[in-house]
């Protein structure tokens, strides 16, 4: 299998030189491979947003090296970093990040835009996407007016339209009512399961996690160890978990 | 406890606060500069030459806008101010400050920097008049001599206006506070924003907003008889027509362009389409109300200037720059400083009812005038043509040489002017006088020099003062005390409004900075260049402030219609009006988009 991130030795020291620093990652080190569904699980403060800030290159590592598709993304400029993001991720946020100045096409289309994709080809890539997660209908409409799912749904589609390398989602169940945030998971399985997408989530919540097939834990900046589902189902790998994160308390 | 916060919060954001705090301070040194000048009751009397009813209907048209402008103004200031502390307000609330504790922090706060403002502003707004005055004095050319800079009363009415509309503001941002639950002030930025697309509504709207555009431009190229009938008529006809205009035609645009995929979908345009779009929605009066002040403003200064230009077409009408008549050594030590390019000298002899000229003497060196004539296209300016008068009329009564020369000759109008042969002229008694006509190469540089051979002349011959009234140097400061005024203000009204309304469209655009942040921050997150970012920022607030300058720049054209009778050429070296105040303007554009950059382009 295809290695698509690769993460080396990465730390991330918050202060200057001579103040009081914080060291928010220790050392951290890990590989998601193509079609993998990856979920970084860890308490708030355990390191998990400025690990997810340094994969999606929002954020720097003071040392260490992030590969995503073999790149090495410390390298760039900005305009390379931003090109980089447009091209090989896509992101899903706890607060769905949507442009509410823009319909939900619009918003789905602004990734393909951004790569400079000629503009007759970018509404037959958005319909295509919207069928494949069920949001046709709502397309016209403008995120204000959807439901929390829906708005979900129109971010991932936008995540994936253009077919990045990985799929970032953070906390992406995190303003969701169970009904909506248990649709996205199947949904996000099934991009996965079906569609090969490579998935890396961080989430706190173990119902969320369960959904993945291999789980690393992270705490006080370092990732701990791992727990792969190795052909149980679901439900099975949650109550493994549950029984794991209550050993571990 | 909650005073210390409101102080750290102040702290946090001083960058912000200092933009507020300038503007508000120009805003009132403007104010305290218009008043001085509109309320300087020793300089409107002695300086503003013309109808003093005219005079005060201007200057109290000018008073009413600058009041008008000033208030809408500082609510934007206000609400930038407010959405400012928004956010810390409702984080104090949350935490269970109470709120009448908050209003009165609010209140306070408001009224405060509102009243360090004004005090600054018009201790500036004295310096700066001063100053201000000297310079357009200066290099005008104006003749303003009984100008006050400080003025009790413009003080008082500054102080008052100012604390009035800041107690008003005050007690709306209290009102608003209190009244808008926590949980919104919190998440303001997420609230989502009202959607209102009625296409067919748009539609009649663009086209309503169209008509009536035309009918109030129509109206103002009627005769100006019936002045009061149409400033009324042109004023709600195109106030609404512009209304219209940006609900209806600008946002038909934008939807065009959004519609239009091969445009919207390059680039971040659809973004940049999108932010204009739901601005235009909230924009709309503002965007009205700035287009008529930048046509009022933009027109007081072309207006302004004009009246300026009348003094070259004074100038202009006039073929000898001096008469000389006398010998005395004054008038010798100041001729000698003129710059002479033509000097026509002419001796008579005065008897009874008669003067003599020798004959001789005009034969050699005609007499010349200058003929006007006058076209039917005001676009242009009057021509001049110089004009020999025929020697053989010149002593012929009620022929036009004749007419013309009497009044170029002390005594010359109760006496009959006869011109006689050589032999004649020198067996004639008689007192033996001279009368010389200059030309000069710079008759604006000379002209002090011409005024002080005038007033040396009127002292010793009380008969020139006919010659006087109707020379070129007379005509031409009469000009000067009638026109420095209207310049003046046409200027100083202009520059004032362009300010206040380029800094009420930065502060709308500022105020939603705050909210906008979020969106510029998730375009950077899925991969937006920050070039591209800066240009969408650059097109979306260039829009907003091209919309109103190109309304504004029709209305000044067509409104210059109603100066026709007024002005001799109102179209004429209509650039330079343009120039300066697009300048200017492009200048706040750039301010506006270097401080939204620094809000919006920060990242977490």
């Amino acid at each position: 299998m295809t290695e698509i991130l690769r993460v080396d030795q990465v730390t991330k020291t918050y202060g200057k030189h001579g103040e009081k620093q914080y060291q928010a990652l220790k050392g951290i080190n890990f590989a998601v491979n193509s079609g993998e569904f990856v979920a970084i699980m860890g308490a708030s403060g355990s390191g998990k947003t400025t690990l997810l800030n340094i994969l999606s290159t929002l954020d720097k590592p003071t040392t260490g090296n992030v590969f995503i598709n073999h790149e090495d993304n410390s390298t760039l400029n900005a305009n390379q970093l931003a090109d980089f993001r447009s091209k090989q991720i896509g992101f899903i946020f706890q607060d769905f990040n949507l442009l509410e100045n823009l319909t939900n096409r619009e918003n789905i289309a602004l990734p393909l835009s951004l790569r400079g994709i000629s503009p007759r080809k970018i509404d037959p890539l958005v319909d295509k996407i919207a069928t494949r997660l069920g949001i046709k209908e709502i397309l016209p409409k403008y995120p204000a007016e959807v439901s929390g799912g829906q708005k979900q749904r129109v971010a991932a589609a936008r995540a994936l339209v253009h077919e990045p390398a990985i799929l970032l989602a953070d906390e992406p169940t995190g303003a969701l009512d169970s009904k909506s945030a248990r649709e996205l998971l199947y949904t996000m399985a099934d991009l996965n399961q079906n569609d090969g997408i490579t998935t890396l989530m961080v989430t706190h919540d173990p119902f969320a996690a369960s959904f993945a097939s291999r789980i690393l834990f992270i705490k006080d900046g370092k990732i701990g160890e791992q727990m792969l589902k190795n052909g149980q189902s679901r439900q099975e790998f949650y109550h493994l978990l549950i029984d794991h994160l209550d050993t571990d308390e | 406890m909650i005073w210390k916060l409101s102080v750290t919060g102040i702290k946090n954001r001083l960058k912000d606060y200092l933009v507020l705090f300038s503007g508000l301070i120009v805003a009132s040194m403007i104010f305290y500069m218009f008043l001085s000048i509109a309320t300087n009751p020793v300089f409107i009397s002695k300086d503003v030459y013309g109808r003093t009813a005219y005079l005060t209907y201007i200057f109290t048209f000018g008073i009413i806008l600058l009041v008008i402008i000033t208030s809408v103004y500082l609510v934007y200031a206000n609400s930038f101010l407010l959405s400012m502390r928004k956010h810390d307000y409702g984080m104090y609330m949350m935490l269970g400050a109470k709120s009448t504790r908050i209003g009165l922090l609010i209140f306070s706060e408001t009224l405060l920097t509102g009243f360090l403002a004004v005090l600054l502003g018009i201790l500036l707004g004295l310096g700066l008049t001063t100053i201000v005055t000297k310079v357009l004095i200066g290099k005008l050319g104006l003749e303003i001599t009984h100008f006050k800079a400080i003025l009790p009363s413009a003080i008082i009415g500054t102080l008052l206006f100012f604390v009035i509309i800041f107690l008003l503001g005050a007690l709306s941002n209290v009102h608003k506070l209190t009244h808008t639950p926590v949980i919104d002030l919190l998440h303001e930025d997420q609230t989502p924003i009202n959607l209102n697309h009625h296409p067919l509504l748009r539609g009649i709207e663009a086209i309503c907003g169209v008509l009536l555009l035309a009918v109030g431009y129509y109206v103002m190229t009627l005769s100006t008889r019936y002045i009061y009938f149409l400033i009324p008529t042109a004023l709600v006809t195109i106030i609404a027509g512009s209304f219209f205009v940006f609900n209806g035609v600008f946002t038909a645009i934008i939807n065009y362009l959004l519609n239009k995929k091969s445009f919207s979908y390059r680039g971040i345009n659809e973004f940049t389409l999108g932010q204009l779009k739901f601005r235009l929605q909230s924009y709309t009066k503002i965007l009205t109300m700035i287009s008529i002040l930048f046509a009022l403003a933009l027109g007081a200064i072309t207006v302004g200037l004009n009246f300026g230009s009348m003094k070259d077409e004074t100038q202009k009408s006039f073929y000898y720059d001096a008469t000389i008549v006398s010998q005395t050594p004054a008038v010798k030590k100041a001729e000698a400083k003129l710059t002479i390019t033509n000097k026509q000298t002419y001796h008579y002899k005065e008897k009874g009812m008669h003067l003599y000229f020798n004959r001789a003497e005009f034969k050699k060196q005609p007499l010349k005038e200058i003929e006007i004539y006058f076209h039917n296209n005001q676009d242009n300016l009057p021509t001049y043509k110089v004009k020999t008068l025929v020697t053989a009329e010149l002593d012929k009564p009620e022929t036009a040489a004749n007419s013309i020369f009497s009044q170029m000759v002390p005594n010359g109008i109760p006496k009959k002017i006869k011109l006689v042969s050589q032999q004649r002229w020198n067996t004639l008694n008689g007192q033996k006088k001279f009368v010389s006509y200059i030309n000069v190469k710079d008759f604006v540089h000379d002209f002090p020099v011409i005024k002080q051979i005038q007033k040396e002349q009127l002292k010793e011959n009380r008969n020139y003062q006919d010659i006087y009234l109707s020379s070129k140097s007379y005509n031409y400061s009469n000009m000067i005390g009638f026109t420095s005024a209207f310049e003046f203000m046409g200027f100083f009204l202009g520059i004032a409004f362009l300010t206040m309304l380029a800094s009420t469209l930065m502060f709308k655009v500022l105020s939603g900075a705050a909210s906008d942040k979020v969106r510029y921050q998730m375009l950077h997150e899925i991969g937006a260049r920050p070039q591209l970012l800066r240009s969408s920022i650059r097109k979306e607030i260039g829009t907003l402030f091209t919309m109103p300058a190109i309304l504004g720049i029709v209305d000044v054209l067509c409104g210059l219609q109603l100066f026709k009778t007024l002005l001799i050429s109102p179209y004429h070296n209509i650039w330079i009006p343009f120039t300066i105040f697009i300048v200017l303007y492009l200048g706040y554009y750039l301010l506006t988009v270097t401080l939204y950059e620094k809000i919006v382009l920060t990242n977490k």
